[in-house]
């Protein structure tokens, strides 16, 4: 009776599994196949796509400031949220709930309503900020804020921030040296686990890209949206190799988030 | 001259005044006990005292230096928190050796003194432990060791035995006791448990409301109660009107309240001899009776008081029923008149 139970919930969750996998598998054989048309089995198979890609130069760049945007935001991210939190849990800990409020605000307003406000707002502004990386970042740390945060928060109340601090003070250790050796380390966790959703969040971001950016600085998701005419087995090893690197991030952000569980 | 030295001492918080102008002195090497009921500031007390708490007014005077504007870092008090407060992220030894890390030390350099420290709390074998792989006293004897190897010339302990078990709650009120001896260190004690304070300190600082209602070494306090809060706080006292016990005693007070501890109360037995001052006879009636281990307490009614009597239980077939009448002689000597 347990088995046949058993046998009936892992069946349901496998045949899920492969449905959802079916996606992903057919896009990969077709990512890999030379032709694929009128036949219920591609013609044969090649790395062409693979190998034209990785060695397209425009491709590179784009995935080089992909990389650049998302990583210079999330570091502006780290160095603002990190003290502001600590400051609001230890300082000002009725400003928290201030503070949750604030962090929604990014995503109380539709991004395709936001980018066209924050055109607006810039495209007159006495230095160029619409069309360069700076724009983009500026709009993908508030994305991130959110994700930063929450995650972030909830390390600070798992620990006993004031105690903790107070008794780094009492054995001679100033503030910035507490937060530094005690509080820190203790975040690790939430700050890693929030910095790689963020990182993929951001970096399958087309709405602002494409609106503040576009074609003036083409990141990966423009660069995708710009080879949608090229025949589908490339864009198919595109849509692969994005894919094989989120999975890469998530993986190694579980491993380093399990690794160093005190 | 006193070690510690506190002069009208105060702190609020808004409006919200959590004491005013509290006095007191301890000698260098003495264990004091702040006893009092939840709320009453004891805690607040502590963190004033090490600088965690800024104080409103008033004077903390340490060795004859006035430390009232000194950072907590330079004041060198010690204290040992209620929630251990042990830095999850560093081992044991980490833990302990964070105050000399501090100081500049290295870690070779603090080997022998962090293996004396770790040897004094019986911590031996557990230098890599995280604090989450330790038990409730473990942590606790953690927390001493790192507040003791800076050698703190005052300790503050805010109660650390609250979260612990009845069994090792005696063992390490032991252990804290054998080192405060040994290293003759002043020490400041949190308690709400009157035993606790009777057992450990060599004085009492009993609070209630954010005021130190009376002071003095256990004996004192158990026996002399300068009011009614003292005398309900420390064990079961009865107390009775001051017009009733004149009544009873044929005594002359003008205090409104007595107090009369449950074990000066005699159940008489027939034919056994009392002390002359083991008199005024009273008829009771037993309303009910507890048995606590060792004693027996009985509830008692004596014309309109209700009074608890201890008796200790000698054997079993002494255990009188519900409803009995029997007759109870009061220790004359023991009876004392309190203030409200
Ligand atoms: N940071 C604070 N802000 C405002 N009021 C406070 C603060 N800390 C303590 N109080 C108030 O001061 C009073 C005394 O608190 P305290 O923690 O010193 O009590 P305690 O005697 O240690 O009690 P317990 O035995 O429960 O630990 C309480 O009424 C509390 O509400
Ligand atoms: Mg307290």
């Amino acid at each position: 009776m347990e088995n046949s139970k058993q046998f009936v919930h892992k069946g349901v969750v496998y045949s899920i599994t492969t449905l959802l996998l079916i996606p992903i598998l057919a896009t990969f054989i077709y990512s890999l196949s030379s032709s694929w048309g009128a036949t219920i089995l591609p013609d044969g198979f090649t790395f062409k796509w693979y190998s034209s890609l990785l060695t397209d130069p425009r491709f590179l760049d784009a995935f080089g400031r992909s990389l650049f945007i998302c990583i210079a935001s999330l570091l502006l991210a780290t160095l603002l949220v990190l003290p502001m939190i600590f400051v609001v849990f230890y300082y000002y800990p009725k400003l928290d709930k201030v503070m949750n409020l604030l962090i929604l605000l990014p995503f109380a307003v539709p991004p395709v309503v936001s980018s066209v406000g924050l055109l607006q707002l810039y495209a007159n502004s006495s230095f160029q900020l619409v069309g360069t990386p700076w724009i983009l970042i500026g709009t993908y740390f508030t994305i991130a804020l959110p994700f930063m945060y929450r995650a972030i928060a909830n390390s600070f109340t798992a620990i006993n921030l004031k105690d903790l601090i107070d008794a780094a003070h009492l054995l001679g250790a100033t503030t910035t040296k507490a937060f530094l050796l005690i509080i820190l380390p203790n975040l690790k966790k939430g700050l890693l686990a929030s910095l790689f959703l963020s990182f993929s969040f951001l970096l399958g971001e087309f709405v602002f890209a494409n609106i503040l950016v576009g074609t003036r600085y083409e990141t990966l998701q423009i660069y995708l949206y710009n080879m949608r005419q090229t025949s589908g087995h490339f864009t198919s090893a595109l849509v692969m190799t994005y894919f094989a690197f989120i999975f890469l991030s998530t993986w190694l952000a579980s491993r380093l988030t399990r690794g160093n569980n005190q | 001259m006193s070690y510690v030295k506190i002069n009208s001492l105060s702190k609020r918080f808004g409006d919200v005044t959590v004491f005013e102008d509290i006095e007191f002195n301890i000698e260098k090497g003495e264990f004091v006990t702040l006893l009092g009921p939840s709320g009453c500031g004891k805690s607040t007390l502590l963190r004033t005292l090490a600088g965690l708490d800024k104080a409103n007014a008033g004077q903390i005077c340490v060795d004859g230096v006035d430390i009232t504007n000194v950072s907590p870092q330079h004041r060198e008090i010690g204290m040992v928190f209620q929630s251990y407060a042990l830095f999850p992220n560093m081992t044991v030894e980490d833990n302990v050796f964070f105050g000399l890390k501090m100081k500049g030390s290295s870690k070779k350099e603090a080997k022998v003194n962090l293996q004396k420290m770790l040897t004094l709390v019986e911590l031996n074998g557990k230098e890599k432990f995280y604090p989450h792989e330790l038990s409730g006293g473990q942590r606790q004897r953690v927390a001493l060791a790192r507040a003791l190897i800076v050698k703190p010339r005052i300790l503050l302990l805010d109660e650390p035995l609250s979260a612990l078990d009845a069994k090792i709650r005696k063992n390490l009120r032991q252990q804290i006791l054998d080192i405060q001896k040994e290293l003759n260190l002043t020490t400041i004690f949190v308690t709400h448990d009157q035993e606790e304070a009777m057992l450990m300190s060599d004085r009492i600082f009993l609070m209630n409301k954010g005021e130190i209602i009376q002071q003095g070494n256990p004996v004192e306090i158990y026996t002399k109660p300068a009011n009614e809060f003292v005398a309900s706080f420390m064990g079961n006292y009865n107390l009775i009107s001051g017009e009733t016990a004149k009544h009873w005693f044929n005594i002359n007070t003008t205090s409104p309240k007595v107090a009369i501890r449950p074990e000066s109360i005699y159940i008489k037995e027939a034919g056994r001899h009392y002390a002359d001052h083991i008199s005024s006879p009273k008829s009771a009636k037993i309303i009910s009776h507890q048995l606590l281990g060792n004693i027996i307490r009985y509830n008692l009614k004596v014309e309109n008081e209700v009074l608890t009597v201890d008796l200790l239980n000698r054997s079993s077939e002494r255990l009188m029923p519900k409803g009995s009448e029997i007759e109870l002689l009061f220790n004359l000597n023991e009876i004392q008149p309190v203030g409200t």
